[in-house]
């Protein structure tokens, strides 16, 4: 049952189509090659060329980068003298103290919380395959990860950095802090660590637990 | 082939392929998840959402998103004046990406969604694999649309009290964040196996 990381490929599976609901037999993938529903051109099955590795060490880096986005000064906006800095957590809590507090939780998850979650139980249930350590809520972790994933938005959050550069350039001085370089450097290596993090793979690797498995 | 045929199903969280029994619902016995054969009440579910989502896109844009009190008078911006206030200070490409993920794609994503809801219903037998291809496009687009949300939030957060100027969030943020986040639901619940199931 165990598997010393020898076998690269994936193993051959019936799978049937997300999207469209087309049977059809996978065939074990080499590193690096995908598989395309038949039917309808959805991407069923990847698997990434980096292993197990390379996802656990972008995450591992995601989440080094997450903690530096939010430890220090994000922007600085400095009109005629006075200086007003705001952190990443500080977009949550202006709004809250404007009295809009669902946006502001809104915002939150979006920013901090959804990524954070997602970072984490990533390298949770990599870190437990990885080295064979069956750890608790491993599954649950793993299924929150699909869920996760739409919710964090720091791709478009960079955008609404862009343009609110724009619109306060007239108006003051802006200063970008540390913790932006952080961010931007989070989002191109969060975007790496997703691309090289397949869940089907981790799935076949957990395998189904025990003989006895009860509903609920 | 289709799995249905074959009384089967792949888990919409683990993929794993599986025997459902007739009542179409069970549990996953790798990731312990409910498993369905359609997702449940997947058209009312997403009419439900679409329709709401739509009930807020009209306050969304009537209402101001924020208001910038400066030297004593108020100025409010809505998702269209934004958009103006791009252009008219010729900052074309930026007009643009506004105007696309703030005003293009909620309102596309929302037809989209009447579509794909109204040929599912009327059983079409046509471009399965064209609809298919919107379904997706529709569920990856829409989070763009919450760019105008974060920059109130930078501009609320940036420009605070005792400074000569103040910004506010209006009332039209939060009716525009609900039509994105329910627009997003709603692509969720859509379950596009059911544009293939005629």
């Amino acid at each position: 049952m165990k598997h010393p990381q020898q076998n690269d490929n994936t193993a051959s599976e019936l799978m049937a189509c997300h999207e469209c609901d087309a049977l059809q037999r996978i065939p074990a993938l080499p590193p690096g090659r995908v598989a395309r529903c038949r039917s309808c051109g959805h991407v069923l099955l990847r698997n990434p060329k980096g292993g197990l590795d390379r996802p656990l060490a972008l995450y591992t880096a995601a989440l080094i980068l997450l903690v530096l986005a939010n430890a220090f000064p994000f922007l600085t906006l400095d009109i005629s003298g006075r200086e007003e800095i705001t952190t990443l957590f500080g977009a949550s809590v202006g709004l809250y103290r404007a009295g809009m507090g669902e946006l502001a939780v809104v915002v939150l998850i979006t920013s901090i919380l959804g990524p954070a979650l997602l970072i984490i139980s990533c390298l949770y249930v990599l870190l437990s395959v990885r080295f064979n350590k069956p750890l608790p809520a491993v599954r649950p972790a793993l299924s929150w990860v699909s869920y996760l994933e739409p919710w964090g938005m720091l791709d478009v959050f960079m955008l609404g950095v862009l343009v609110s550069f724009v619109k306060l350039a007239g108006m003051a001085t802006i200063h970008i802090g540390p913790s932006l370089y952080a961010f931007v450097a989070l989002i191109l290596v969060g975007a790496a660590a997703t691309a090289n993090f397949e869940p089907h793979i981790l799935w076949q690797r957990l395998g189904i637990p025990g003989k006895t498995h009860h509903a609920g | 082939m289709r799995a249905r045929d074959a009384g089967m199903t792949g888990c919409h969280t683990c993929g794993l392929l599986q025997r459902v029994p007739a009542s179409g619902h069970a549990h996953c016995p790798r990731c312990l998840s409910p498993v369905h054969m359609r997702t449940p009440n997947s058209i009312n579910m997403t009419w439900a959402l679409l329709i709401s989502a739509m009930a807020m896109y009209l306050p969304a844009n009537i209402f101001p998103v924020m208001a910038v009190t400066s030297l004593g008078n108020t100025q409010s911006d809505t998702i269209m004046s934004g958009v103006i206030y791009f252009l008219t200070h010729g900052d074309w490409p930026l007009a643009l990406i506004i105007f696309v993920a703030s005003v293009l794609v909620p309102l596309l994503k929302m037809l989209a969604l009447t579509y794909l809801l109204l040929s599912v219903q009327r059983k079409s037998p046509v471009r399965k694999r064209q609809r298919t291809k919107l379904y997706r496009v529709t569920e990856l687009v829409g989070r763009w649309s919450m760019v105008d949300i974060f920059v109130v939030a930078l501009m609320v957060a940036l420009v605070q009290v005792g400074n000569l100027a103040t910004i506010e969030p209006g009332i039209g943020a939060i009716a525009f964040a609900s039509v994105v986040i329910l627009t997003m639901i709603a692509a969720m619940r859509f379950d596009s196996r059911l544009i293939w199931d005629q």
